[in-house]
């Protein structure tokens, strides 16, 4: 283990062994203070990975340190609305993964469960909902959820308010199935209501020109995710531990913020630079100047992952790369929502909502990931099924008919993204390698 | 020249030694020798030991095995294997030594169940497995057969028996395990419990073989292939002849063996 793996073995220990929000919020303020918070981000491998965590941790310690209006919102709210409020978004559900990669997820599991959330709930609820139990959250002053999608933030956050004491608090932004005018101006007058009853409840009015800033950075990150996108289209190559699943944040809880667009533009200059590698080096098995090309780029095999990844350490994507597959794209990486406008923030923002590829219909899902298998080139789509993940799960069946219809190999891949006891490790290893195994028989 | 495959189960390890030799086509492609043994505590050991006694049977110097592929549960950690490569690959290219022209191979093995997809020339294009639980394996039949005081090489005969059976409803095999005891307790003729047992595993696997569309000609592999009832129950429920290899346990091993370069 090198010197920056046992800095952060370190800090995931001392958690582990002082679980409780104030000491979480020491260590925050610790990492997240200047100039230690730099020196931190450079102990990760990569400008991606830096720029990220960096921003991350950021965030999170803003979320912990009391001196601003917090608010928990559910995976796809659109931020933008929470940033131009003011408020400090704070995600338990991708908190519910730091818990499986810090190592306190079985605590957090074990709460829930002591608490009668039932076991065949996802367990990114049931372990932000242990979260909340054993008070590791910092405290909300408001709970948004919204119905796309995802059902259960509506259940377990209405019970975090509870706890809280703010039941008035709590908002939920209810999404139609489908995309017309009338749903889209339905949707917008919810938005605007929830930014005014709010405001008021902070008393202040809704500021526009804070809407319309944030806006325009959305944007700005929606064009540097493109330009990303873009590039990875060949790129076969990347920074080492580089992965496209980790980037979460950037497209929920940061939409709308400057932080997102540092993270993006830096990913892209990064990726860039990688691709100007691979290019000179294609068909040179041996290094570029500075980035070693293990693989042969010829016969890499492009894979396309959906839904998320386990956070808790596991070795699928090394499994991968060692057989000569790499994942190219990944479906949470789409840029899905056309351009907002900082005039219409309301509207734009349910646009964006109601384009989401797993609103409404499956066809949206499966229209999306068709688009991604042409645009990448996929060799084979991995679908992970996350337990108790019904929105993704149940779409299984049709997307494995379709891409076979495709000519495209498709694993259905039963795990769980946090509870690595609910995911026998052996039979993933049996299922990746086997199907890795079919896509290089096919290809041969 | 040799090659040989050595697949690691969670009961049992088999080893193949094959002759590679280009010089002679008639020993081209032969088994020269197979054993199948306990795997016990260490999958290393019992891989090492299976090797070694195959070599021994074959009268064959370790040396002149040039290539060992190692399957199964197992085959991570096999420090003397050149390659590891999946059961769903070797079992497809098991059965080819057996039958051409195979669609679907049942793979029916101590810990886990699995059905694979052919193309018809020994490549797999499709395959699922069971979920973490021993259901629908071997495991599960031996724990019933222990339960029931009966060999479990007898359960054909007495599959023949009778046309009844009791419906086992527990998924869990400890706890079909306590219903199996309990419905003796009451008297329940044994031949019928067995019948219920055959079918609990046989409805699992075919809703995995439903699940990724049964393609004839069908063979079943693994230990459980020899089990002349859980055979003769899937090709009554599946409504098609299942061909089994003369030795079903040894067609990871074979196959690896002939994956062996």
């Amino acid at each position: 283990m090198g010197f920056a793996e046992n800095i952060r073995e370190t800090l995931k220990i001392k958690i582990q062994k002082n679980l409780n929000r104030d000491y979480i919020e020491k260590i925050l303020g610790i990492v997240g203070s200047w100039p230690v918070l730099p020196v931190y981000g450079m102990t990760f491998a990569s400008k991606s990975d830096k720029y990220l965590n960096i921003a991350t941790i950021k965030n999170i310690k803003k979320a912990y340190c009391q001196k601003y209006p917090v608010a928990y919102g559910s995976l796809f709210l659109p931020y933008e609305l929470l940033h131009s409020l003011d408020l400090v978004p704070f995600l338990p559900e991708v908190m519910a993964g730091f818990t499986a990669g810090i190592g306190i997820a079985d605590k957090t599991l074990k709460e829930a469960s002591a608490r009668w959330y039932t076991p065949d709930l996802c367990t990114f609820h049931r372990s932000a909902s242990g979260a909340v139990e054993l008070n590791l959250f910092p405290l909300p002053q408001f709970l948004i959820c919204s119905s796309l999608a995802c059902d259960a933030a509506q259940k377990t956050f209405y019970i975090d308010a509870k706890k809280y004491n703010i039941e008035d608090n709590f908002y939920l932004i209810d999404v139609p199935y489908n995309k017309t005018a009338d749903s889209i101006k339905y949707l917008a007058s919810q938005l605007e209501d929830i930014s005014t009853n709010i405001s008021k409840k902070m008393g202040k009015q809704v500021d526009m020109d804070k809407f319309k800033n944030t806006i325009r950075l959305s944007n700005e990150f929606r064009y540097w995710a493109l330009k990303v996108n873009d590039i990875r289209k060949e790129l076969l190559i990347y920074p080492k531990n580089f992965n496209g699943l980790s980037f979460i944040l950037p497209f929920h809880g940061l939409a709308g913020t400057k932080d997102a667009v540092v993270v993006y533009k830096n990913i892209y200059f990064e990726l860039k630079d990688f691709l100007e590698k691979q290019k000179g080096s294609s068909g040179n098995k041996k290094s570029g100047s500075n980035i070693k090309i293990k693989q042969d780029i010829g016969k890499t095999k492009r894979i396309l992952w959906l839904h998320l990844k386990p956070y808790y350490k596991n070795n699928i994507f090394e499994i991968l790369e060692n057989n000569n597959c790499r994942v190219v794209f990944e479906e949470i990486s789409q840029v899905y929502w056309p351009e907002l406008d900082g005039e219409k923030p309301f509207e734009s923002l349910a646009l964006k909502m109601l384009s989401h590829p797993l609103n409404g219909s499956v066809e949206n899902r499966m229209a999306a990931i068709l688009e991604m298998v042409r645009s990448y080139r996929i060799d084979g789509v991995i679908l992970f099924a996350h337990w108790g993940c019904r929105h993704s799960n149940g779409s299984a069946r049709i997307i494995k008919d379709t891409l076979r219809n495709n000519n495209v190999s498709t694993l259905i891949l039963d795990g769980d993204c946090l509870d690595k006891n609910n995911s026998s490790e052996g039979q993933i290893l049996t299922r990746i390698q086997g199907f890795m195994e079919i896509i290089n028989s096919e290809q041969s | 020249m040799y090659t040989c495959g050595v697949d690691v189960g969670s009961v049992s390890t088999e080893a193949v030694i094959l002759c590679r030799d280009n010089k002679d086509s008639n020993a081209k492609g032969r088994i020269v020798s197979y054993v199948i043994i306990p795997t016990g505590a260490s999958s290393k050991d019992a891989a090492l030991k299976a090797f070694e006694e195959a070599c021994m049977k074959a009268s064959v110097s370790k040396e002149d095995v040039y290539s060992i592929v190692a399957t199964g549960y197992g085959r991570i950690n096999i420090p003397f294997a050149n390659k590891n490569i999946t059961e769903i690959s070797c079992h497809a290219r098991g059965v080819l030594n057996y039958f051409s022209g195979i669609k679907t191979v049942i793979d029916i093995g101590g810990q886990d169940s699995k059905v694979i997809k052919l193309d018809g020339f020994g490549s797999p294009v499709d395959f699922l497995m069971n979920d973490k639980c021993a259901a629908g394996t071997g495991r599960f039949l031996e724990v019933m057969a222990r339960a029931l005081e009966i060999k479990l090489e007898h359960f054909g005969e007495i599959f023949t028996k009778t046309n009844e059976k009791v419906d086992i409803s527990s998924t869990c095999t400890v706890f079909a395990e306590s219903e199996v005891v309990s419905l003796i307790g009451q008297g329940i003729d044994k031949n019928k419990i067995i019948r219920g047992l055959v079918y609990s595993i046989v409805n699992k696997v075919i809703s995995m073989v439903e699940r990724i569309g049964l393609e004839e000609p069908v063979c079943m592999t693994g230990g459980v292939a020899k089990n002349l009832a859980v055979v003769k129950a899937l090709e009554e429920k599946l409504g098609v002849k299942i061909n089994i290899p003369e030795e079903p346990e040894i067609t990871g091993a074979l196959g690896a063996a002939y994956l062996a370069k």
